[in-house]
């Protein structure tokens, strides 16, 4: 009885294996699917900018599609093959007279994120307003003090 | 809001609010000009403009937006007539420095925000004037107080007139004015009150340690 069972099991090893490397190889499946271009409108301070009016613009200046961002300021959209910039423009309804604009290009290498007017950090530009009215306020201090020294001859 | 972005108002309406704001500055260092030295109230100025400056950028979210600071009537209160190009300096900055409103609408954001810090003005020195006449007899606390609440009217008016030019201006988006004034009116009212209540705070405070910071009466030179 033994001895008839070990050719049996062998033979169905065999089978086993064969089938299953004839079938199904270990293939590699790729599958593909270009997602969506995704913006988000914010004010300053953070607060999203909501339903506002979005409009992208494709390379050549016309219409591409246009919506309303959502709760979080997002909008998104799908990208069309073969067309490389977009021009994004938001106008808040809740706030009329404010406008942001920004281009995408994706050819670029900075293409895959970035945002409108962030290329020098906060502290930077209050330091050098700040820098500026220093100058001024400082300038013409200076000013008063020479023409002061002039009139009463030199102290 | 009183910040107006490039690419909404039509170049007519551009080139009108450069313009007038170029007369108005002109006309306001030449009148100061006539009273009193203009180059000794320029550090004055600047620590003005730096408060103006800095003040943009502390937003208060309410509901689906948010409204920040502007200053523009302390601005009238302290300067005089000189607010004018103190805030002309202070959008400069912020339109090149915050991307804060544009840089085509420098003229018109000026003028939405100059006109009513130079009422805000008027408003403080005309009523202080006159308490000044009528209430001479009163005590100096007294005096005081009244100063507090005058500026922090003037403050108020201050905020509520930007808002009303900014909407003004708007209308020319071909959108409906009074949907936007309520709209813009009701966002801005918390604005209007902690401005008010900062305003008559810090002229109550500088009336106290400095009065001839703030000069009320104006003799010719």
């Amino acid at each position: 009885m033994k001895r008839r069972l070990i050719p049996l099991l062998l033979l169905l090893l065999l089978l086993i294996l064969s089938s299953a490397g004839g079938v199904n190889a270990h293939r590699l499946h790729i599958h593909h699917q270009i997602g969506a271009i995704e913006i988000k409108a914010y004010y300053g301070g953070g607060t999203p900018c909501q339903d506002a009016n979005v409009t992208i613009y494709g390379d050549q200046g016309n219409l591409y599609t246009e919506g309303l961002t959502d709760e979080s300021g997002e909008f998104s959209f799908p990208p069309k093959i073969g067309m490389n910039e977009y021009t994004v423009v938001v106008e808040s309804t809740h706030m009329v007279g404010h406008r942001g604009e920004t281009t995408i290009n994706m050819s670029s290498s900075g293409g895959a994120s970035g945002s409108s007017g962030e290329e020098m950090p906060l502290y930077m530009r209050i330091v050098a307003g700040l820098g500026y009215l220093l100058a001024l306020g400082g300038a013409a201090a200076a000013y008063s003090g020479w023409k002061m020294k002039k009139k009463y001859g030199g102290g | 809001m009183v910040h107006i972005s490039d690419g909404i108002l039509s170049t007519p309406i551009l080139v009108s609010g450069w313009a007038i704001s170029i007369v108005v500055m002109a006309v306001t260092i030449w009148w100061c000009e006539r009273r009193r030295d203009v180059v000794e109230e320029i550090p004055k100025l600047s620590v003005m403009t730096a408060a103006f400056f800095i003040a943009s950028l502390i937003h208060i979210p309410i509901g689906p937006t948010s409204v920040h600071f502007i200053l523009n009537g302390l601005m009238g209160v302290v300067l005089g007539v000189l607010a004018y190009p103190a805030i002309f300096i202070g959008v400069v900055l912020q339109a090149f420095l915050f991307q804060h409103g544009g840089v085509t609408t420098i003229g018109v954001n000026t003028l939405i925000m100059g006109i009513p810090a130079l009422i805000a003005g008027a408003i403080f020195r005309i009523i202080q004037i006159k308490d000044l006449e009528v209430f001479q007899n009163q005590s100096k606390r007294n005096s005081e107080a009244l100063t507090g609440i005058v500026a922090a009217l003037a403050g108020g008016v201050g905020v509520l007139f930007a808002v009303v030019f900014a909407a003004v201006t708007l209308i020319a988006t071909g959108s409906q004015f009074f949907e936007i004034a309520g709209a813009l009116i009701a966002a801005h009212i918390p604005i209007i009150i902690i401005e008010a209540v900062v305003t008559g705070s810090i002229i109550t405070f500088l009336i106290k340690v400095k009065p001839e910071l703030i000069r009320i009466k104006e003799e010719p030179r």
